[in-house]
């Protein structure tokens, strides 16, 4: 069976412990930015593409009504 | 209420600290899988946006470094018994093997994913297959069963300038083969002479590296022929007008170097015993000096191109 940790084990292993999940936090908000990012250029582009083929498509002539 | 579970000694192996996360992704190699990858996505015909830019590279140096984890947890036992690797994180002791592998795959997954919704699944598929040749063809299959195993394994540290590339273009051409192929001869020559001088580690574990196979003698005469072959290769761009001047001048003028360092560990006699392997060790350096100015050189030949000079 394993041991107790001693009071000095226990607090080396709290420490990595915390600076563990410091690290685990800051990759997360990282992402959370990065996708954020992603997510704006993507719909930029969508939305330069969709402007450039209104543009390109033949213009139809427009029928009015009741002439 | 609940109490918590006391902490016995286990949690010590399992909490690791994440300096040794950060050390399984082997970050000194993953310097040249960032740079080689970015010259590639510079040198690239067209243009991407600066955020899918940083995002493709981020998926390739990733990707990289869950493949390597992979590649530790999988050698945790051969690392325990080199001087070379025995104080990384999973036989020292510091993070358990179980982890290690968990890591290696959510890197691994979470690049290819990321790679594949944000820049194209072309580029994503090229980078799962990297990693499944550095982490399954590589370590597992060829390095433990023939001295070819850095020939062919080669290919997994060439696949980051081809998709660099392919990020920009979305489709595979001649040119990123050739980036392929040069990182391809380059491995050979530049592992081999680190080889030659760490050879007993290699031998005590009963690695197939080409020295304690083959003999000192035939890996020095292979080491000059891969050269010679990278001299002719990374001159291909230039002479099919791939690439410009200013990166046919660079790659003849810093090939021709490597091919002098290499004639000098080719055609030394088998070293004895308090030798210091100075050639060798000097081709070593010499060949991650030389990556990093060829690729650098591509990548400026293009901007020159760009601007007209």
């Amino acid at each position: 069976m394993s041991q107790p940790l001693t009071p000095s084990e226990l607090a080396a292993y709290r420490l990595r412990q915390r600076s563990r999940s410091r690290a685990l936090a800051l990759v997360l908000v990282a992402l959370v930015v990065l996708f954020f990012a992603i997510t704006i250029v993507k719909l930029k582009q969508a939305a330069a593409s969709h402007h450039a083929q209104a543009l390109a498509a033949p213009q139809q002539p427009t029928v009015r009504a009741g002439l | 209420m609940i109490a918590p579970a006391p902490i016995s000694t286990a949690p010590a192996a399992s909490e690791a600290d994440w300096r040794d996360f950060y050390a399984l992704t082997k970050p000194r190699v993953i310097t040249l899988v960032i740079f080689t990858g970015l010259c590639g996505l510079l040198a690239a015909p067209g243009t991407i946006d600066p955020v899918l830019g940083f995002t493709a590279i981020l998926c390739i140096a990733v990707g990289a470094g869950g493949a390597a984890a992979l590649n530790q947890w999988w050698e945790a036992d051969l690392d325990a018994q080199m001087k070379r690797t025995r104080q990384r994180p999973v036989p020292a002791g510091r993070m358990d093997k179980r982890a290690a592998r968990d890591f290696g795959i959510a890197l691994s997954g979470g690049s290819v994913l990321v790679m594949g919704l944000a820049i194209g699944w072309l580029a994503a598929t090229i980078l799962a297959i990297s990693i499944f040749y550095y982490a399954w063809v590589y370590t597992v299959w060829l390095k433990p069963r023939t001295p070819q195993n850095i020939v062919i394994g080669g290919g997994a540290g060439a696949f980051p300038p081809m998709i660099g590339w392919i990020a920009v273009t979305g489709h595979i051409t001649l040119m990123p083969v050739l980036l392929f192929l040069i990182i391809f001869a380059w491995t050979p020559p530049h592992f081999w002479a680190l080889a030659l001088f760490v050879q007993t580690d290699y031998d005590a574990v009963g690695i197939p590296m080409m020295p304690n196979v083959a003999g000192e003698r035939s890996t020095r005469y292979q080491i000059l022929v891969y050269s010679v072959a990278l001299l002719v290769l990374t001159l291909v761009p230039w002479w099919l007008g791939l690439a410009g001047r200013v990166y046919g001048v660079a790659a003849l003028v810093l090939g021709l170097a490597f091919v002098a360092l290499s004639v000098k560990v080719g055609l030394r006699q088998t070293a004895e015993a308090g030798d210091t392997m100075r050639p060798e060790k000097q081709l070593f350096r010499y060949s991650i000096v030389y990556l990093f100015a060829l690729f650098a050189m591509l990548v400026v030949d293009h901007v020159a191109t760009l601007s007209g000079a």
